[in-house]
């Protein structure tokens, strides 16, 4: 909302004008100054003149000289704008005036005849962008004055950015009820003088649809349309509205200086003098203002005649009954709708105007007479025309104001300071809430809300009136803690994860929850994979982000393209975060399962590089060495990696990832065939999984006494099936041995052909002896027997 | 002068002039080898006289350790400028980065989030987590923003199609529905902090994002006022932006909070003087907060005559960007190397 300083002026005097602090007042009653604009005049020395004669130039034919009267008797101006005759009122920059910064207006010679000073068009002096004609001004302005003094020069303009809930500080008026509380003053609410008024209404109102509140009418008869006062319609420019024609003018005027919005229609227009308000019909339409037709339905309000509708009802007239310039009689519409009705119709429509952001925020149902009065007292005065005798006003349920009880002891239990009894009663009633404080002596305060207020209808609400008037900043501070707060085991140990992950080289990133279709599919998933349970978002900004997201691999693909393309030649990404599953939440039922993954994705190179920054490049084996890592680190239990035959995955480079038995997700590398799809050459590893398993809490771990005694190691060579892992020759290796076993290693692999050799070392120690040659000589048969035995590998040179 | 003291005063010249360990093994050779005067000397104690032979095998001896204790010295002397020279042949240019270490880096919104996290972790807080798909009760009919609400139109909150239709299943806008499921799951009092990402139907802009990040907080007890709304923010002002920051709140409207308030902080880079970081205002807007609204104390099943409480809630991307003059929303999802690789 824009409010201009000099208007407000007319509700309220204020006892300063400094910028910065009215706009810390503002702020601190709840309105926040989003902009602040100083206009100053941009002119000097221009004043009021009549053109009394209009003449051809004698010798040019695109400009007239005219006589005009500056105040000290005709003077000869020669002026090339037409859309003027003899008798127009018009503001002269007279010789010595300044327009603009520097534009000085001399006496000239124009083809033999000499110009004293110029006419000027609204654009010349600043004021619009009207530069088609010069500015015909209201016949009633005293001439030879300052043209300055009828436009309200120099000015502040602040704007407001009015909260939802305070509908009624959406006008000059409520504005100036928040001022005079703020600075305890008085302030004035307009009261019309409708003067002589003739005839009687003739007009029936039926409220048919009890979405309508209140329906006021006032009619003026005999008005001529034409343009407002200049005073007017400067002020609806400082409000950022456009003046349109005074009737228009008038209707906004009305609206931004008491927060009501009126109507007016052609009273003519209006059939058998009959107003109904009721809901359209299905397929009804209306064309409005704009030159809309309007596909109507029953959640629609309507303003009707009988024969068809004539206006959206708070949201926008009909241009069929539209005021025009051949309009004689106008009808006043003032009336109350339901809020959440006009809201959703001008939603609806697309028509969100000055007038539906009030009433769909709550306008005050008892405003409507005042402001039908104001309204008509306006046009009698700017329009010409009687009023007509008489007020319709169909008020089905009145609304009086809301009664409360507000404890004192509530008000120090929410805002912890001190008021009195006295004090809360008396900021209240600074706010025009009526208090009643003398009851008996108890905690409690009668309050009744001015109808005005549709967001104060409780208790609370009026403890927030106190102690926005007291004044968020004289509050005093106290620090609350909590008494066993902390991180819980998982939080911490998911930063522990994080930092795993930094510490082999990935760097931590966050993709878009979003997902669609077509990066599931480039990701090669079967539609019976767990990933294609998607769930649909049902109104997505973007068909790339139609879906939830089932897994993090394509953002992090996305990811890695985005830095390839911007140079890079080694990209590794983990991100840990949300997937959807179009299930039940097993935890929380209702909402879809929705579970945590740790997910990673590395191409190019890894590891430390060489000089030239080259490391070994990406492959399966940076994902298992990142497994490993975890798993040391994170202190995890028994894990295991089974190479599988994945979705998406190259067939013979990728695997399960197994921890105490249960399959928790997947490490390999893309399918070529995939990589291509998302743009990539080259290995790209990913891996995929489960969070909560990772992070779980661990238990106490228990401390394993160091033996004192030395280790023996000795070395096996199996020949060993191409498809058989090592990892099962380890397993076997390990269990054979029993308790003397400290560990077993891969040292070695041999390819050669379609025969692969594996080399393991395995090293035992005892914890309470030094192992004999025999210790080691049974161990070692045990160790080849059980290898042998359960995996078909045949000991080398055995 | 004899041969033995001839050869003890000439040794330590020898000695000296071996200039190489080679050399003086060759010296060592020559003054106590098989060959030497001392060797000789040693062989034909045999042959005198019996009572001669103490003294002269002492002398002998005598010479003989002084001459060793001579070589060994000279040996260590050697020995320091031989491992000198070779020292110098092995000397690389340290400034030539031969390894490179490849430790990867945290997201900045992580940070802000954990560090935003742990200054209320330090007041005794929780951290809470819940579902971002959420029904429409928790996100917005427990936090008492009634179904007329324009937030709740497609053109601001993200739906999604899953369950009964009849329970409006959406991406969460606000962390604030798990402060709901955490007041229906716990008693009062209740001291915890809401960091995660939420949902807008937002076109991607310089500062706006259809995916964001909020940590919210909320704090029930049976004794909470306003006065502790603002000492917390201010401790929060003066910890994450430094001391000497100040803070106002100015009264402002959310269905959730009553009275509500937004907070603003002096501008830590200019002290409130007026800059590019504060559009010359001297004050950042920093985030939504109030008392808590006693129609979400119903909603979650507290009793609003007996307990009392605040919640705030700010922008992560908004805090990231004021702090460290990031200059679109954009470079915290791009995950752009050159991005991640200024925070760790």
């Amino acid at each position: 909302m824009k409010v201009s300083l000099n208007w407000l002026g007319e509700y309220i005097d204020l006892p300063t004008s400094d910028v910065t602090e009215l706009t810390n007042i503002f702020a601190n009653l709840g309105h926040e100054v989003e902009g602040v604009e100083v206009l100053e005049p941009q002119f000097r020395d221009v004043v009021i003149g009549k053109v009394l004669t209009v003449q051809p130039h004698p010798d040019a034919d695109k400009v007239r000289l005219c006589s005009v009267d500056t105040g000290n008797g005709p003077t000869d101006i020669i002026c090339g704008a037409w859309n003027f005759e003899a008798g127009a009122t018009v503001p002269v920059a007279v010789p010595g005036a300044v327009l603009g910064e520097d534009f000085l207006i001399t006496k000239r010679d124009i083809r033999g005849v000499t110009s004293n000073g110029m006419i000027c068009s609204a654009k010349e002096l600043g004021l619009g962008d009207d530069a088609d004609g010069i500015m015909v001004l209201a016949d009633d302005l005293p001439i030879g004055t300052p043209f300055v003094d009828h436009i309200e020069l120099p000015d502040v303009v602040f704007d407001l950015a009015i909260t939802p809930n305070r509908p009624d500080a959406m006008s000059m008026v409520g504005l100036a009820r928040e001022l005079a509380a703020h600075f305890e003053i008085t302030y004035r609410v307009p009261s019309p003088e409708l003067g002589v008024t003739a005839g009687e209404m003739d007009l029936r109102v039926d409220i048919e649809d009890d979405r309508c509140r209140r329906f006021v009418a006032r009619e003026v008869r005999g008005v001529e349309v034409r343009s407002a006062p200049l005073w007017m319609a400067q002020r609806l420019v400082k409000a950022g509205v456009r003046s349109i024609s005074n009737i228009v003018d008038i209707s906004n005027y009305v609206m931004l200086e008491l927060g009501q919005p009126t109507h007016a229609f052609d009273r003519d227009k209006v059939a058998d003098g009959h107003i109904v308000v009721r809901a359209a019909t299905e397929g009804e339409t209306l064309v409005t203002l704009d030159g809309v037709q309007r596909q109507l339905t029953p959640e629609d309000l309507l303003v009707a005649d009988i024969e068809r509708g004539s206006s959206l009802a708070g949201t926008m007239g009909g241009l069929d009954s539209e005021v025009s310039e051949s309009t004689t009689n106008v009808l006043i519409e003032c009336a109350s709708w339901d809020p959440p009705t006009v809201m959703r119709m001008s939603r609806r429509h697309g028509l969100r105007s000055e007038a539906s952001a009030r009433f769909e925020r709550g306008v005050d149902p008892n405003l409507p007479p005042l402001a039908a009065d104001r309204m008509a007292e306006m046009i009698a005065a700017h329009a010409g025309g009687f009023i007509v005798a008489g007020m319709v006003d169909n008020y089905p349920v009145p609304i009086e104001p809301h009664r409360l009880r507000l404890a004192v002891s509530e008000v120090h239990r929410i805002l912890g300071i001190p008021l009195s009894k006295s004090e809360v009663a008396g900021l209240l009633a600074r706010l025009n809430f009526a208090v009643s404080a003398d009851g008996k002596g108890d905690d409690d305060i009668d309050v009744a809300v001015p109808t005005n207020r549709p967001d104060v209808t409780r208790p609370i609400d009026l403890i927030e009136e106190v102690a926005r008037l007291h004044g968020f900043d004289n509050f005093p501070s106290r620090v609350p803690t909590g008494g066993n707060g902390g991180l819980s085991v998982e939080q911490m140990r998911l930063r522990s994860l994080r930092w795993v992950a930094r510490g082999a080289g990935f760097s931590e990133a966050h993709t878009s929850t979003f997902s669609s279709h077509a990066d599931l599919a480039m990701l090669g998933l079967p539609l019976d994979d767990y990933r294609s349970q998607t769930i649909e978002v049902k109104n997505p900004l973007r068909d790339e982000e139609s879906i939830m997201r089932t897994t993090l691999i394509p953002g992090l693909l996305g990811s890695a393209r985005f830095n390839l393309a911007h140079g890079a030649d080694s990209v590794a990404l983990f991100e840990t975060g949300k997937v959807f599953f179009n299930q039940e939440s097993p935890e929380l039922g209702t909402v879809p399962d929705q579970p945590d993954v740790f997910s990673f994705v590395a191409v190019g190179s890894s590891g430390p590089g060489d000089v030239a920054g080259l490391g070994r490049p990406v492959d399966v084996f940076r994902g298992m060495a990142l497994w490993r890592s975890i798993v040391d680190q994170m202190g995890l239990g028994s894990s295991e990696i089974r190479q599988a035959e994945l979705p998406g995955l190259h067939p013979g480079r990728g695997a399960r990832v197994v921890l105490d038995g249960a399959s928790i997700g997947q490490i390999g590398e893309l399918h070529p065939a995939v990589a291509r799809a998302f743009d990539l050459t080259g290995r790209v590893l990913v891996g995929e999984l489960d969070l909560n398993p990772l992070v779980a809490d661990p238990g106490l771990l228990s401390f394993v006494e160091p033996s004192v005694f030395p280790p023996s190691e000795f070395d096996l060579s199996f020949d060993v099936g191409l498809t058989t892992p090592a990892a099962a020759l380890l397993s076997e290796a390990s269990n054979a041995g029993g308790d003397l076993v400290e560990s077993v290693e891969v040292f070695d692999e041999f390819l050669r052909g379609d025969a692969k050799a594996i080399g393991l070392r395995v090293t035992i120690r005892a914890s309470d002896r030094t192992l004999t040659a025999d210790d080691v000589a049974d161990v070692r048969t045990r160790v080849i027997r059980a290898v042998t035995d359960k995996t078909g590998a045949k000991l080398r040179g055995g | 002068m004899d041969e033995l003291q001839q050869i003890a005063q000439g040794a330590p010249a020898l000695i000296g002039a071996a200039q190489s360990l080679e050399e003086l093994k060759a010296v060592e050779t020559e003054l106590l080898g098989k060959n030497s005067v001392i060797a000789q000397k040693r062989r034909g104690l045999g042959a005198l006289d019996p009572a001669d032979r103490p003294t002269v095998g002492a002398k002998i001896n005598e010479v003989f350790t002084a001459i060793q204790a001579n070589l060994s010295d000279r040996q260590r002397q050697l020995e320091i400028i031989e491992e000198n020279a070779l020292l110098v042949g092995d000397r690389v240019d340290v400034t030539v980065p031969h390894v490179r270490s490849q430790f990867g880096t945290q997201h900045i919104l992580t940070t802000v989030m954990d560090e935003v996290s742990d200054i209320f972790v330090s007041l005794g807080y929780r951290v809470a987590a819940g579902p971002e798909i959420e029904t429409a009760w928790y996100n917005f009919d427990a936090l008492n923003t009634p179904s007329s609400h324009p937030a709740r139109a497609e053109s601001d909150t993200l739906y999604v199609d899953f369950g009964d239709p009849a329970d409006e299943m959406l991406l969460r806008t606000q962390t604030s529905p798990v402060q709901a499921r955490y007041m229906q799951q716990h008693e009062p009092p209740v001291h915890v902090v809401v960091p995660g990402r939420v949902f807008r139907s937002d076109s991607l802009d310089a500062t706006h994002s259809p995916v964001f990040h909020q940590v919210e907080g909320l704090v029930v007890d049976t004794d909470i006022t306003f006065a502790d709304l603002k000492g917390t923010l201010e401790y929060f002002a003066r910890t994450f932006f430094g001391a000497g920051r100040v803070i106002k709140l100015i009264p402002h409207f959310f269905p959730f909070t009553e009275p509500s308030a937004e907070m603003h902080v002096s501008c830590f880079a200019c002290d409130g003087s007026g800059c590019r970081v504060c559009s010359n205002s001297g004050w950042i807007e920093l985030m939504g907060c109030g008392m808590v609204d006693p129609n979400v104390f119903e909603a979650v099943g507290y009793d609003p005559s007996k307990v009392s409480g605040f919640a705030f809630g700010m922008g992560v991307e908004r805090l990231a960007m004021v702090r460290h003059g990031i200059t679109h929303i954009k470079h915290f999802f791009e995950n752009d190397l050159r991005v991640l690789g200024q925070f760790v």
